[in-house]
């Protein structure tokens, strides 16, 4: 697939649902990915977006960058405005005939999703809203200044778990939210990169024609906070990918399938050694975040090779 | 209320360029004479290239008690030459204040685009950054035109405050901001150029007042109006030469300002683009550079 989205990408369309002029930093990856996922939402889409990074880029009051209906939610309430807005639609459909099938999406950045917003999400899942929630996962809370969530990985420095004499930076592992997702049986829970477009919204337009809650976990590059030059924003969306670092699969109903099963990866040091957030890391640290990273990309292969099993 | 003896500077900066630096610099020096002194960004939605604003307060006599941005500035100090005519730099500057610019432009030519009641110094201090210290970041650099036109700090103090933040690289530093205190340019009257009034972006948009109850924005993608083009440091150029109009640069161009022309090749919307050099890093045919701007 992803040897198409380089040959094709004029298979895309060339409508936009947020406009130029938006306000985040030169060579940001996670507003390329909130573009890729909002062309395969398309125009019948009501957007719920916590606070964060694309919320204050995409409207410095009195603009406005998008051209879907959107509303601002706070940090911890994303889902449960969603949830509200999917329930006034079926009432809307219930007691005044109306017909058309819109599809309500609530989004966020990493603490939003992982953290702050974790409660109304789990809520919304376990209720069985139609909806789809997209986390855009950049590894910290960039909108306020670079502190560490629970999705920061292990080594990784930010302001709040700065890394010096005394700590290595984050010396904790990233919080699986895929699992988490699929934890409450929902039937579709993807993971996705902001270098990889045509992958985006193929599981974006699955989780559309999903009747009930979809998550979909897209790992965005931020140059800023990750300290990395803003050319190299694709480069490293893939060599995440191309390292196992952040595997790419999708659960459905329960079923593991690795989208980009590579015959071999690349070194962690590939990925790590380009970012200024890991510039302190010594071999031995190195070491360990490579066995951690194969012990996880296993885990997920023997998932979907039990999968294919069956 | 502000006491009379506090001097009140505010920085113009972009993202990324100091600004910040410079103010804790300048606070931290006064500090060390004895002074109270305070330093502060202004949080704004905007990102890494985008203009940003910091601010001083100094005074030799009191503490200082107020905490919110400077509005009535006694001096301006301006990083970035193209902040000029972006932005209203003398926004609140107070008669008798002083408006120091970094520019390669000569003062007489400076001077025709204000008018008002203040001083004017300028310095170039983009190319003592780039002979001295081998980067284009001025926010060292233009202390020494503050020191030189204004005398709020003493280089000596500086000088300290330089050897604790930057260690080993606080001589270079100290060297561009003698090389700015030397070569910086004084207008000995106070300016009285054209009657020209610029009118800025920011003026032309809707009040928050005026904004219908809930916030509502009906106006969709009206950040187009927006120009975030003049953030960049650099453009792409392309050479069709070598293009097989395969797209790939338009698809991840993160400000969605890339489009093919009628002739099928590629280019960018100079509004918009904001140099990141994505489009010439992805392009697997190499028919896009970067060009720094002049
Ligand atoms: C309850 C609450 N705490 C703190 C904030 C301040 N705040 C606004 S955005 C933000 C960071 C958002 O981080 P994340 O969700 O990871 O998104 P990103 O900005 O990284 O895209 C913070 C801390 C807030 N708005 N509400
Ligand atoms: S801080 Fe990171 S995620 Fe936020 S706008 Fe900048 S590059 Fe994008
Ligand atoms: S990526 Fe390169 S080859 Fe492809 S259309 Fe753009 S300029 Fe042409
Ligand atoms: S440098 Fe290229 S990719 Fe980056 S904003 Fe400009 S046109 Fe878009």
């Amino acid at each position: 697939m992803e040897t198409l989205s380089i040959y094709a990408p004029k298979l895309i369309t060339n409508r936009e649902y947020i406009a130029s002029g938006h306000r985040a930093c030169s060579g940001c990856g996670e507003v390329l990915a909130m573009r890729y996922v909002c062309k395969a939402l398309g125009r019948n889409t009501i957007i719920s977006n916590a606070t964060g990074c694309m919320e204050i880029i995409s409207t410095p009051l009195p603009q406005t960058a998008w051209e879907v209906p959107w509303i601002h939610t706070l940090f911890e309430n994303a889902s449960a405005v969603a949830s509200g807005i999917e329930c006034g639609l079926k009432a809307l459909k219930r007691k005044h005939g109306y017909t058309k099938e819109v599809k309500v999406v609530a989004m966020g950045g990493d603490g939003a999703t992982a953290d702050i917003g974790l409660q109304s999400l789990s809520g919304a899942m376990e209720r069985g809203h139609d909806f789809i929630y997209v986390c855009y996962d950049n590894e910290a809370y960039m909108n306020t200044g670079i502190q560490r969530s629970s999705e920061t990985p292990f080594g990784a420095s930010t302001t709040t778990a700065p890394a010096g004499k005394a700590s290595m930076g984050q010396h904790t592992w990233k919080k699986n939210m895929a699992a988490i997702a699929a934890a409450h049986e929902i039937q579709y829970v993807a993971t996705s990169c902001s270098s990889y477009p045509f992958d985006i919204m193929t599981k974006v337009e699955k989780a559309i024609k999903i009747k009930g809650p979809s998550y979909i976990h897209i790992l965005s590059v931020c140059p800023t906070g990750w300290r990395c030059p803003s050319n190299s924003t694709i480069k490293m969306g893939r060599l995440a990918v191309e390292t196992g670092i952040f595997p790419m699969y999708e659960i459905e109903n329960g079923k593991y399938t690795l989208n980009i099963d590579l015959p071999k990866l690349r070194p962690v040091e590939d990925y790590l050694k380009l970012q200024g957030r890991f510039r302190h890391l010594d071999k031995d640290n190195t070491a360990e975040i490579q066995e951690k990273v194969l012990e996880e990309y296993n885990k997920v292969k023997r998932l979907a090779a039990g999968n294919k099993a069956k | 209320m502000k006491r009379e003896d506090t001097i009140e500077i505010r920085w113009h900066g972009r993202g990324g360029q100091g600004a910040v630096t410079s103010a804790e610099l300048t606070a931290l020096s006064a500090i060390h004479e004895n002074k109270f002194a305070q330093a502060f960004p202004s949080f704004g939605p905007e990102r890494r290239g985008a203009p940003v604003l910091a601010f001083n307060r100094i005074s030799a006599e009191h503490a200082i008690r107020v905490r919110s941005s400077v509005i009535k500035p006694d001096i301006v100090v301006v990083l970035d030459p193209g902040l000029v005519t972006l932005i209203n730099v003398v926004d609140g500057l107070k008669p008798g204040g002083w408006l120091i610019v970094n520019s390669t432009r000569s003062i007489d030519d400076l001077q025709s685009e204000f008018s008002g009641d203040w001083k004017l110094a300028v310095v170039d201090a983009s190319s003592i950054a780039r002979e001295l210290l081998r980067v284009n970041i001025v926010n060292t650099t233009m202390l020494g035109a503050l020191i030189k036109t204004t005398g709020v700090i003493k280089i000596d103090s500086l000088k300290e405050q330089l050897e604790v933040k930057f260690g080993a690289r606080a001589k270079a530093n100290l060297e561009a901001c003698r090389k700015a205190f030397d070569t910086t340019v004084i207008s000995s009257i106070t300016t009285g150029g054209q009657k020209k009034v610029r009118t800025f972006a920011v003026e032309n948009l809707a009040k928050w007042s005026e904004l219908p109850v809930g916030c509502v924005v009906t106006d969709v993608g009206n950040t187009k109006q927006f120009c975030t083009g003049d953030w960049k440091a650099q453009h792409p150029v392309w050479n069709d030469s070598k293009c097989i109009k395969c797209g790939i640069c338009s698809l991840f161009c993160p400000e969605f300002c890339i489009s093919q022309q009628k002739d099928g090749y590629f280019r960018a919307n100079e509004f918009y683009c904001k140099g990141c050099g994505i489009c010439a890093q992805e392009c697997w045919t190499q028919s896009i550079t970067m060009v720094e701007e002049a």
